[in-house]
């Protein structure tokens, strides 16, 4: 119970100073830690020892590239890991990530069609494909206004497939420039972060978080069952259809920005549940933060590891996988049955 | 039984699976602040009689008042306060603690977050069933009989006026089933009206109040001088030969098993 107490002041304390750390962090030799401190320094005490020039470059990339990508690899990695663990809550299922209901390869699709036909920009392509590719599971479950999970995951398997289908075609269909970059997109990666990216994917991330924030004790009485959930005066139906799309909304918007980031939504739920136990209650929040806090970690490691950058995506399924497995193993996972 | 009486009034329902048909203008009352013990073979429409009052299955036919009130008018969380429901089989998934596990049955007093005063209640619910020690256990580890027990404080947490209680005994060792049955009867002289489906007529005998039984799609409550523990009444309800050897005002039934070496000779 006190090892518990101490984990969960760690992990609110944790992200502040890894955001901060993390300005530190990149490829460019121009920004090196002593010239951040230095430009700090001046910022802060107004000196004049420094050189104006650097200064100005030491804002330029801290201001135009690393904040931006900061906030949005925090917010990217924290609103796919809220939204998978309120998933799995009201699925009951373990194997349940964002990307069940085929929003990572309606988003794909969306994207690769954007890239390669230029109709749309494309992160709101992708971002409404998604939308479109979980919309058609939900539509193809629902029987009799009910909604059974056994055949959302099926369809969700079924729309999958469809939408991978279809962006095989327009794989085919490109010439190898755009072949590559749409490649790329779904290797999911960070780099193009910038304000723009930041300000036109924000709104429906934090919509989705807040809302997922307001329904965690709920998700509590959800995951108990639909019969228990009932006959304690909730509506299970409606309280599921609101889970989903926050989200979905929140991901989606998420995998528009960075691409698909594998495993990520279904791995962070799984450890953090191991560190601080199911209560939905403290767990929902703690998804955001420490789901935000590791991808942080993880994207810097992806922008200064290599002499390139590896794409964020095949680090999470490099990395996570693996360790992953390792505490699945070594941990009790909580699943009975 | 006059209108201030009756707790539950069932007219006319029927009921079908597909063209299963279960129940066939099935009628009663039930009384208030009475254990009243629902009997009748498997899949004779007990567990479906219940889960119609608990609103976990639409009906179209026939009417149900709950207290004068029209079932169907009421909504969700009216339901919550009125009736607490104790399904028959639960399966967990995630390894939350009893009293997370208690703290649920508030779901219907509760907009986001559970209160101090709803902590209170889940305790007191807790203490009710006596599982107060189970408080931080593991749900998921717990034994069968043990997680029947904490399902039992989650609806009492829920602070209901009824229980519909669809096999409640399972899972319960002999002590525990006798201790369940005690609790059941205390709780209706704190006032609550408890309706519990039962398999084993003996402890149904022993500690009911009054004793409904499922028969061919209807219900029936044997009528006086006819007893409800008479084993010819049972013959005609379980379609067994019973004997009924009298005990404390009423009777344990036991089969017929000389009648049986008879007939096997």
């Amino acid at each position: 119970m006190k090892n518990k107490k101490i984990i969960v002041i760690i992990l609110y304390s944790l992200p502040l100073p890894v955001l901060f750390l993390s300005l530190f962090i990149g490829p460019s030799d121009m920004a090196s830690v002593s010239s951040i401190l230095a430009f700090f320094k001046h910022l802060i005490f107004s000196g004049n020892s420094g050189n104006a020039e650097t200064f100005q470059t030491v804002q330029a990339i801290l201001w135009d590239v690393r904040i931006p990508r900061i906030i949005l690899a925090f917010l990217v990695g924290g609103a796919l890991s809220i939204s998978g663990s309120s998933l799995q809550a009201i699925f009951r299922n373990p194997l349940v990530s964002p990307y069940i209901l085929g929003l990572s390869s309606g988003a794909a699709f969306g994207a690769a069609l954007a890239l390669a036909f230029a109709f749309l920009p494309v992160q709101v392509s992708a971002f409404l494909f998604g939308l479109l590719a979980v919309a058609l599971s939900y539509i193809a479950a629902i029987k009799h206004k009910n909604l059974s999970i056994v055949s959302l995951i099926l369809s969700g398997v079924i729309v999958t497939g469809i939408f991978t289908a279809l962006l095989t075609v327009v794989q085919f269909l490109s010439d190898p420039f755009k072949l590559q970059s749409i490649v790329h997109w779904t290797m999911g990666n960070l780099h193009n972060a910038s304000w723009k990216l930041l300000s036109s994917s924000y709104i429906p991330i934090l919509a989705g978080v807040i809302i997922l924030f307001l329904m965690r004790w709920r998700l509590n009485v959800l995951a108990l069952g639909d019969e228990e959930a009932r006959t304690s005066g909730i509506n299970p139906s409606r309280e599921k259809i609101i889970v989903l799309i926050a989200a979905t909304l929140a991901s989606s918007a998420a995998v528009s920005v960075a691409g698909i980031i594998g495993l990520y939504g279904l791995i962070v739920p799984h450890m953090v549940r191991m560190m601080v136990g199911p209560d939905n209650r403290q767990s929902t929040i703690l998804n955001f933060l420490f789901g935000g806090t590791f991808l942080l970690i993880i994207d810097d490691f992806s922008r200064t590891a290599a002499g390139f950058e590896i794409p964020i995506g095949v680090i999470t399924m490099l990395i996570g996988a693996p360790f992953f497995l390792y505490l699945m193993k070594k941990t009790n996972i909580g699943w009975e049955n | 039984m006059g209108e201030l009486n009756t707790a539950i009034s069932i007219q006319n329902l029927s009921f079908s699976y597909e063209k299963n048909t279960v129940l066939l203008n099935a009628s009663a009352e039930i009384e208030t602040e009475k254990l009243t013990i629902i009997l009748g073979k498997n899949g004779s429409g007990k567990s479906t009689l219940l889960r119609i009052i608990a609103g976990l299955l639409p009906f179209k036919h026939g009417l149900i008042s709950i207290s004068g009130k029209e079932l169907k008018t009421m909504n969700l969380s009216e339901r919550a306060k009125t009736f607490g429901f104790l399904g028959q089989k639960h399966k967990a998934v995630f390894p939350f603690t009893v009293e997370q596990v208690v703290l649920t049955g508030r779901a219907g007093y509760i907009n986001f977050v559970p209160k101090k005063s709803d902590v209170k209640v889940a305790e007191t619910a807790m203490y009710k069933v006596n599982i107060m020690h189970l408080k931080d256990r593991i749900y998921t580890e717990l034994s069968g009989g043990e997680q029947q027990l904490v399902m039992m404080a989650r609806v009492l947490a829920q602070e209901p006026k009824m229980l519909l209680l669809d096999e409640p005994t399972t899972h319960l060792d002999f002590c525990n089933q006798i201790k369940l049955l005690t609790l059941l009867k205390e709780l209706t002289m704190q006032k609550l009206t408890v309706i519990a489906v039962l398999h084993d007529p003996n402890i149904a005998f022993l500690y009911g109040d009054d004793f409904l039984f499922v028969k061919n799609g209807t219900l029936e409550r044997p009528a006086e001088p006819i007893k409800p523990w008479s084993a010819e009444y049972l013959k005609t309800v379980y379609k067994h030969e019973l004997q009924s050897v009298p005990y404390a005002g009423r009777a344990l039934i036991v089969p017929d098993i000389i009648q049986q070496k008879q007939n096997d000779r």
